[in-house]
């Protein structure tokens, strides 16, 4: 370069910098409500620990069970409260160690086992995190302590399908008379190559082979290929979920079907023309309608564990009004929709993603892809996690020493 | 009113307590005839300030009770509804009875990270516009230099003795990344040193930081007004406010250049827009040649609305030329908005 300021093109942003904050986004995103524990994994006396987005949390039922979330690292010697339960009284949180007890409303020191009139009771104190138990599924609320209001549960779910995009909407998450059930593995990838996944257009591929579609022929393509910018819905709706939806609505017409491939001879044998449709939320919460079965609904949540770890969520939800819908719904559930759904045909995702792992991780992978036709919508979900997010989680103290 | 210039000024030493943000008191004599901001340097306590002769306005102070008096022998940028508020330039006020003054800075700014010298590396300069560089400096490692969003460096223009003030434009977490956006005024020292010699690798002499124009914690609505290069601290505000923990505020960026073909970083504040559905712009020029520019005609106070200030306790950042600041806050007064809630950084020459 010569002498003086170089001279630079006019438009000198590049397309990565539309979703910046989004891969900066590497231990997830904060303020946010995720989904931390299945009500049955938080009996009464168990101390419980998890980790979101960095976050080490202790969950514990109080008074009338309701669930509390605290930081689970002891503030005197550091330790992990969750590692050994000691469940004293419904109102404390002790830590198993020297018997640091904290209220279990305010995580504030009320007395110390080993030395009651300890000049730092009342002093000192850990963290609390809001939490809400509904259907079988406790979320936490995850980030800084000071955002407030904590805004609601529902603007981090799926929006509740309106009939103007369903005649014949699957039913919600948080509703009552509401089947919910599912599982939780932990994925080694980044939650942010799961949730690309998720519902990226092109990666039916992977479920080509799969035994739930061949047992049930259904005409599973090799790809759905947006035909146009409609094809992707982004829906932000006021103080409410921000997401955006493939719109596969037959009636729509929007995607190109690619049930062979000429060059390969590689083509689709299913014969019965299914619908679904698949649509993703901030934080990372996929709604696939009419799936694994019309009329259900699968979730799915990747939570932010670490920067190379997610929680792989699967959630069946249904319709169920009485008795017997529910021992219909769990013979379903049991024989069908976790063996073959949950696992068999999902095993392939979890797959896929960790495949990806090494390469974003290691071969800065968010700057080598060479995305194609397919992947309009994963850009789209990066701008909208990239706008709609409250915040990105830093990595917690120490957690870049490797680097 | 009484007429100020027909009083004699006090003839003994008065006590001014002065009121930091954080709470901090600190008291201070000043002498007949002396002006407070001295008083201050020469008891040890540090006060933010630049020019010392009234017009920069960075030593303004809220007097909170007492009498002090603007020194009407010197011209000074406070409008007269400011001083009837009872804001007061402290290097130009005498003190005329005990008084004591409220600062809009916590007591320990100039403390926390006092100003260093350093010499850094240029890294890049660019032409974002055919009138503006971005110029990128990288500090050593290893120095003990942090600032907050919204303060400046001095820096040496090599080859010269002479200093020039720039804000920063990038953020304390880039460092030892410093990046600067530069006007080019024709026959300019700084600018003639950016367009005929500059080169990745030259050293420069880096002084800082230093200016009270920084960002503060506050939910209610924000205006931003930037006049030209003014964008530039305005930029780091923006991005430490995506950073920083908690609800962000609601946003208007108001910010304007001569004409639409001087515009620039057009795209940079549009992706902040893009970052931050809070955060609203409002771009216009005051020649728009091209109507397919989308810009408004207009500089970036004219375009202001009562809306835009309809919110009694808005908080406004102001960043470009002297003329443009007194504009805006002449107009942001008449749109209700407290005058200690107006923060004000003006690039005149240095
Ligand atoms: C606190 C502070 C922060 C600043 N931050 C920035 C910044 O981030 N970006 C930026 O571009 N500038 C900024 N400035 C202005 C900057 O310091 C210089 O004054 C400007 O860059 C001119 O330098 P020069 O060496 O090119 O011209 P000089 O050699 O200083 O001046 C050449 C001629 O232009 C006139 N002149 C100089 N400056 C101005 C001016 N601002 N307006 C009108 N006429 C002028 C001079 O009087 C002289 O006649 C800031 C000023 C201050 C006080
Ligand atoms: S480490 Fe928890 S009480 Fe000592
Ligand atoms: S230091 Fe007082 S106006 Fe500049
Ligand atoms: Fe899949």
């Amino acid at each position: 370069m010569g002498v003086g300021a170089r001279k630079v093109a006019a438009k000198a942003v590049s397309p990565h910098r539309e979703y910046e904050p989004y891969l900066e986004a590497k231990w997830g995103l904060k303020n946010h409500w995720y989904p931390a524990a299945f009500t049955h994994e938080v009996p009464d006396k168990l101390v419980k620990g998890v980790m979101i987005a960095g976050h080490e949390i202790a969950l514990r039922r109080g008074k009338g069970g309701k669930v509390y979330a605290l930081a689970d690292r002891c503030a005197h010697r550091g330790v992990r409260i969750s590692k050994k339960s000691m469940c004293l009284t419904d109102e404390h949180l002790t830590c198993w160690y020297h018997g640091f007890t904290y209220g279990l409303e305010d995580g504030v020191l009320k007395t110390i086992l080993a030395s009651p009139d300890d000049a730092q009771i009342g002093k000192t104190r850990i963290r609390t995190y809001p939490t809400h138990e509904k259907n079988g599924m406790i979320w936490v609320f995850v980030g800084d302590e000071d955002f407030k209001p904590v805004p609601p549960l529902t603007s981090d779910l799926p929006m509740r399908v309106p009939k103007e995009y369903d005649p014949n909407p699957v039913a919600f998450i948080l509703d009552d008379n509401t089947f919910v059930r599912g599982i939780h593995r932990t994925g080694d990838s980044n939650w942010r190559l799961a949730v690309e996944n998720g519902f990226d257009p092109g990666h039916v591929l992977i479920h080509y082979d799969n035994v739930f579609i061949a047992a049930t022929d259904r005409k599973l393509a090799l790809g759905w290929q947006p035909k146009s910018p409609e094809a992707v819905e982004v829906i932000d709706l006021p103080e409410g979920p921000k997401g955006i939806m493939n719109r596969y609505d037959p009636h729509l017409n929007l995607y190109n079907y690619i049930n062979e491939n000429a060059v390969t001879g590689m083509k689709v044998y299913g014969k019965q023309e299914y619908y679904v449709r698949t649509s993703m939320w901030v934080p990372g919460v996929l709604l696939v309608e009419h799936w694994p079965v019309t009329n259900w609904a699968q979730y799915e949540f990747y939570v932010p564990i670490d920067d190379t770890h997610h929680e792989y969520w699967e959630i069946i939800v249904g319709h169920c009004n009485s008795e017997e819908d529910r021992k219909e719904a769990e013979f379903k559930y049991t024989n069908f929709f976790e063996p073959l759904g949950l696992l068999e045909f999902n095993n392939r995702d979890l797959f896929a993603r960790e495949a990806m792992q090494d390469f974003y991780e290691k071969m800065d992978g968010w700057n080598q892809e060479q995305l194609c036709k397919l992947d309009a919508v994963v850009v789209g979900w990066r701008k909208l996690a990239a706008r709609f997010n409250r915040g990105i989680q830093a990595p917690p103290p120490g957690a870049d020493r490797k680097d | 009113m009484t007429d100020l210039r027909s009083e004699p000024a006090s003839a003994q030493a008065h006590e001014i307590i002065l009121r930091f943000e954080d709470g901090v008191e600190k008291r201070i004599t000043v002498a007949a005839g002396e002006y407070v901001l001295d008083a201050a340097l020469r008891q040890e306590i540090a006060l933010v300030h630049q020019c010392r002769s009234g017009s920069c306005s960075t030593c303004v102070a809220q007097m909170m009770d007492g009498d002090l008096r603007m020194d009407p022998s010197r011209a000074h940028s406070l409008i007269p509804a400011e001083i009837v508020q009872g804001r007061r330039l402290l290097c130009s006020t005498l003190a005329h009875a005990d008084s004591s003054v409220r600062l809009d800075y916590p007591s320990d700014l100039l403390e926390e990270a006092g100003p260093k010298l350093f010499s850094a590396t240029v890294e890049d300069a660019a032409m974002v516009s055919d009138t503006v560089v971005r110029l990128v400096l990288k500090a050593p490692r290893g120095i003990d230099f942090a600032y907050h969003s919204g303060q400046y460096v001095r820096v040496k223009v090599p080859g010269t003795d002479q200093w020039r003030s720039y804000s920063m434009a990038s953020l304390p977490r880039d460092l030892p990344k410093l990046e600067f956006l530069i006007r080019l005024i024709l026959g300019g020292a700084m600018s003639e040193y950016l367009t005929a010699r500059c080169e990745p690798g030259d050293e420069i002499e880096v002084e800082g930081p230093l200016g009270a124009f920084i960002l503060r914690e506050s939910p209610a609505p924000h205006v931003f007004v930037a006049g030209g290069t003014g964008v530039a601290p305005i930029i780091s505000m923006l991005d430490s406010i995506r950073r920083r923990s908690g609800v962000k505020p609601p946003m208007l960026l108001s910010f304007g250049c001569a004409s639409d073909s001087q515009f620039f970083y057009r795209d940079e504040v549009e992706l902040r827009a893009a970052w931050m559905p809070q955060l609203r712009l409002r771009l216009s020029a005051d020649r728009v040649e091209d109507p397919a520019s989308g810009l408004v005609q207009g500089n970036p106070v004219q375009v202001l609305t009562p809306e835009d200030a309809a919110d009694p306790d808005t908080v406004a950042y102001l960043c470009g030329p002297p003329p443009m600041i007194e504009a805006a806050r002449r107009r942001l007064n008449e749109l209700g908005v407290d005058p200690e809630h107006i923060y004000a950084e003006q690039f005149v020459a240095s």
